[in-house]
């Protein structure tokens, strides 16, 4: 009866993570490996201008001068960077002109996904629903792009970074590398030197994005690493709503994800990025599942600009992320909302960074962790005020929850003042569930797990509803996903 | 091996620079670029603070003593007065205390220098057995040019206890550190600290502790003023080891900058293996109520009054938390000299 019950227990396991599917898309590869011929090449597909094969170039140049860092409270086994494809992309003649020329088997997947990637279902839906546009990258390009003609009527450039570079270089060439120097990290260095898409955003100034803008990123070939390049920018008093979804198969090996973010705001400017980032976290024995290690950054340069990252971390096997403002304009703001919930063998080190460079700037930081299973999770962040920065103010509270016994949970923060007048508050709490709350809740008729799934989703409350309606709903659904075996 | 415990000043191989991470606010390799010569041999003519109500006196006059270790016997109380007179030159010192399961110890370090620019170093090991009391006062009053490095590392046996509170008002560089092993058990720990801090010293305050087996406790905090250009570093650890379940460890440090130019850095860390625990910590930077400020000088008190008063209070916090009225009263007033 054992192997019976252990046979249904690694079906049902293996149902856990719904989007470890993959599919037969017909791909194109580069060699595998990382050189100088690479760079060129992934230039070359994209049809770049000079100056930015030279940029990569001179990324790879620093990228082989770093070395990988390991400050991180993360072990993993070494990553071969030379056994990795860097460019795989689905087959196709022309770029697609509308949704009936893609690839049926991609739309497929993004239907698997619950991507509402067709604009006549969403224009269908009911009257108000929320519209989204979705810029959806797999592998390494960016295959479809919806709403673009309507964005455009409000000038809200949205498309895949290749294309901006073809179409709009010069407002490319300001930006990029503008908040994520090439050299600013090992991860960033190589993110540079062979990203081959993502989405760019250009907010006109005064303008209010119309909808919100969302991308998906999918990998799905094996030994590919995804390497995807955003750059938002958002003018003079304008607002945009922007998030971010991830997923990628279920596979025995591990699969690198180096991506970078920047986001600049200029004056009055406001930026809310939501992520809910799902990769295959590995199965239950700790095999397989991405590395993430990415670089997202934003640069409130502007007076009274606001940036808001909102993040619910549920998959990778490994992740190494933070999430940061640089808050140079005067009464500037950051917020950081972060879920990070990890289980089974998984990994997560990630927090944010608020550098408070501009007068009366502001931030606030709530992170919820919570681990279980095996795993161990790490908030790490910074929060520093520079000389010149008075009447700074912060916020930060960091709660950690524990389920069992053989999980960890850690809490690193740097608090940093060199101002006399700043104002900063840092708490942080490590407990487990309660047992009363436990209890209650199954006394009620609730299962061990409905009653730990309810109790997790009040712990991270705060963060929930920083996020977009569409997100939330499926966040929840996440947290009680990520937990599940966890207890009993 | 950690950097603190390979430090040796005449070594300058082994000066941990920011790049080490449990000395990234404190440089040692960039204030002490050079190995100094060894300090000469100096005479301590005048009596210490303390050493009325000690038992017993241990002086070292630049780090030499004729004593190396103590073992408490019944309820006494330690005076270890660390001299440092001397000019550009380094010297340091060991010493080890066991308190014995029944015995009861207060043990005051001073910390107490003349002269110019020297070096210091002291290393202490501190042994709490099952049933011992250890109260450790450090009062530390380099001079501002000083280098200073105080190392502890404290054992504290299963239902041992530990009660410890550090006065200091910085150096060039000075750094009080302590590394507590935390047997846990009912046993129960305070480690609090108190810094003022003028001119451009610095003062880095690390605790690490570490909670090895279940039901420990461990209670700290930290408060301190930073004026001027100065600088104060709180690090505090705790770590909670797997099966460490029942810990209950909270930890706060609430620092004031009063000075333009003042700086403080903090770093709390809870490492976290173990489920059934309680841990929290709180970190606070800011300066003092301006409402406050307005209404005492509202009052009829000037300003600077006013501003020493709201300090006092401040701090005084963690001095009520000195279990013995007559060394409670001593650093209260030894604080109130310095504000």
């Amino acid at each position: 009866m054992a192997a019976v019950k252990e046979t249904i227990d690694t079906v049902a396991e293996l149902e856990r993570y719904k989007y470890g599917f993959t599919s037969e898309v017909e791909q194109e590869f580069a060699p595998k490996g990382l050189s100088p011929d690479i760079v060129r090449f992934i230039s070359e597909k994209k049809g770049e201008p000079e100056w930015m094969l030279e940029w990569r170039l001179a990324a790879y140049e620093r990228w082989l001068a770093m070395e990988e860092p390991t400050w991180a409270a993360v072990k993993y086994a070494p990553v071969d960077y030379q056994d990795l494809y860097y460019y795989a992309a689905p087959k196709k003649k022309d770029g697609p002109k509308s949704l009936d020329e893609v690839d049926p088997e991609l739309l497929e997947i993004y239907a698997k996904l619950g991507i509402p990637l067709k604009e006549q279902e969403v224009l269908a839906g009911v009257q108000g629903a929320p519209r989204v546009a979705v810029d959806a990258v797999f592998d390494s390009v960016s295959v479809v792009t919806t709403f673009k003609e309507e964005l455009a009527k409000a000038g809200v450039i949205f498309m895949p970074i290749s294309e901006a570079l073809r179409e709009y270089p010069d407002l490319v060439r300001q930006y990029l590398g503008s908040v994520v120097p090439v050299s600013d990290n090992y991860f960033a260095a190589l993110n540079s030197a062979v990203f081959s898409d993502g989405s760019f955003v250009y907010v006109p100034p005064g303008v209010r994005c119309p909808m919100e803008l969302s991308t998906y990123f999918r990998i799905n070939a094996s030994q590919t690493g995804q390497f995807e390049r955003t750059l938002i920018i958002c003018d003079k008093g304008s607002y945009v709503s922007y998030l971010e979804g991830c997923t990628a198969p279920m596979r025995d090996e591990n699969q690198l994800h180096a991506a970078v973010v920047e986001i600049v705001a200029l004056d009055d400017a406001e930026v809310k990025y939501s992520t809910v980032q799902n990769w295959y976290p590995g199965d239950s024995e700790g095999k397989g599942g991405i590395y993430n290690f990415v670089t997202k950054r934003a640069d409130c340069r502007g007076d009274r600009s606001k940036v808001s990252w909102t993040q619910v971390e549920t998959g990778s096997a490994v992740t190494w992320k933070y999430p940061s403002c640089i808050l140079k304009g005067e009464d500037s703001s950051g917020e950081f909302y972060s879920i990070a919930i990890t289980n089974g063998h998984q990994q997560a080190d990630t927090g944010t960074k608020m550098i408070h460079l501009g007068k009366n700037s502001k931030s606030r930081i709530i992170a919820k962790a919570v681990s279980a299973g095996k795993s161990d999770s790490t908030y790490r962040g910074l929060v520093s005020v520079h000389p010149k920065a008075s009447g700074v103010r912060n916020f930060t509270q960091c709660d950690s929850l524990l389920i069992g016994k053989e999980c960890g949970s850690h809490t690193i923060p740097y608090i940093e003042a060199k101002n006399g007048s700043a104002q900063m508050e840092h708490e942080a709490t490590t407990t487990r569930l309660s047992e009363d709350q436990l209890f209650y809740a199954q006394q009620r008729g609730l299962s061990e797990e409905e009653a730990v799934a309810l109790l997790v989703n009040g712990f991270v409350r705060d963060v929930l509803q920083e996020l977009p309606m569409e997100f939330a709903v499926e966040a929840q659904k996440l947290v009680a996903i990520s937990l599940e075996g966890s207890v009993g | 091996m950690s950097a603190s415990a390979q430090l040796n000043l005449l070594d300058p191989t082994t000066y941990p620079s920011r790049r080490v991470e449990a000395w990234k606010y404190s440089d040692l390799a960039r204030v002490l670029r050079d190995a100094p010569q060894v300090s000469p041999t100096a005479n301590v003519g005048t009596a210490g603070a303390f050493d009325d109500i000690a038992d017993t006196v241990v002086v070292f006059a630049n780090g030499q003593s004729d004593e190396a270790s103590f073992t408490a016997a019944g309820k006494q109380t330690l005076a270890l007065r660390f001299v440092s007179d001397a000019t550009g030159t380094a010297h340091s010192a060991r010493y080890d205390v066991r308190v014995p399961a029944g015995s009861s110890v207060t043990v005051v370090e001073s910390y107490e220098g003349a002269g110019s620019a020297y070096a210091s170093h002291v290393r202490l090991t501190y042994v709490v057995e099952a049933g011992g009391f250890l109260t450790r006062i450090v009062v530390a009053d380099d001079v501002a040019d000083a280098v200073s490095i105080v190392d502890a590392e404290i054992t504290l046996a299963a239902g041992g206890k530990l009660a410890q509170t550090v006065v200091s008002t910085g150096a060039k560089l000075q750094r009080i550190e302590t590394r507590l092993a935390h047997y846990a058990d009912g046993a129960d720990a305070r480690l609090d600290g108190v810094y003022v801090l003028n001119g451009s010293r610095h003062v880095d305050l690390t605790t690490v502790v570490d909670h090895l087996a279940a039901n420990g406790t461990t209670s700290q905090l930290s408060k301190g003023v930073a004026r001027d250009t100065s600088r104060g570093v709180f690090q505090g650890k705790i770590i909670v080891e797997r099966g460490a379940d029942g810990t209950d460890a909270r930890m706060g440090h609430h620092a004031l900058i009063a000075g333009e130019r003042a700086e403080i850095d903090a770093k709390p860390e809870l490492i976290i293996y173990a489920d059934d625990v309680q841990c929290a910590h709180g970190n606070t930077v800011g300066t003092l109520d301006e409402s406050a400020l307005f209404y005492m000088q509202s009052r009829g008190i000037t300003e600077d009054e006013a501003r020493a008063l709201l300090t006092t209070a401040f701090l005084g916090e963690v001095v009520d938390r000195i279990e013995r009225e007559d060394i409670r009263e001593r650093v209260d007033q030894w604080l109130t000299d310095r504000l």
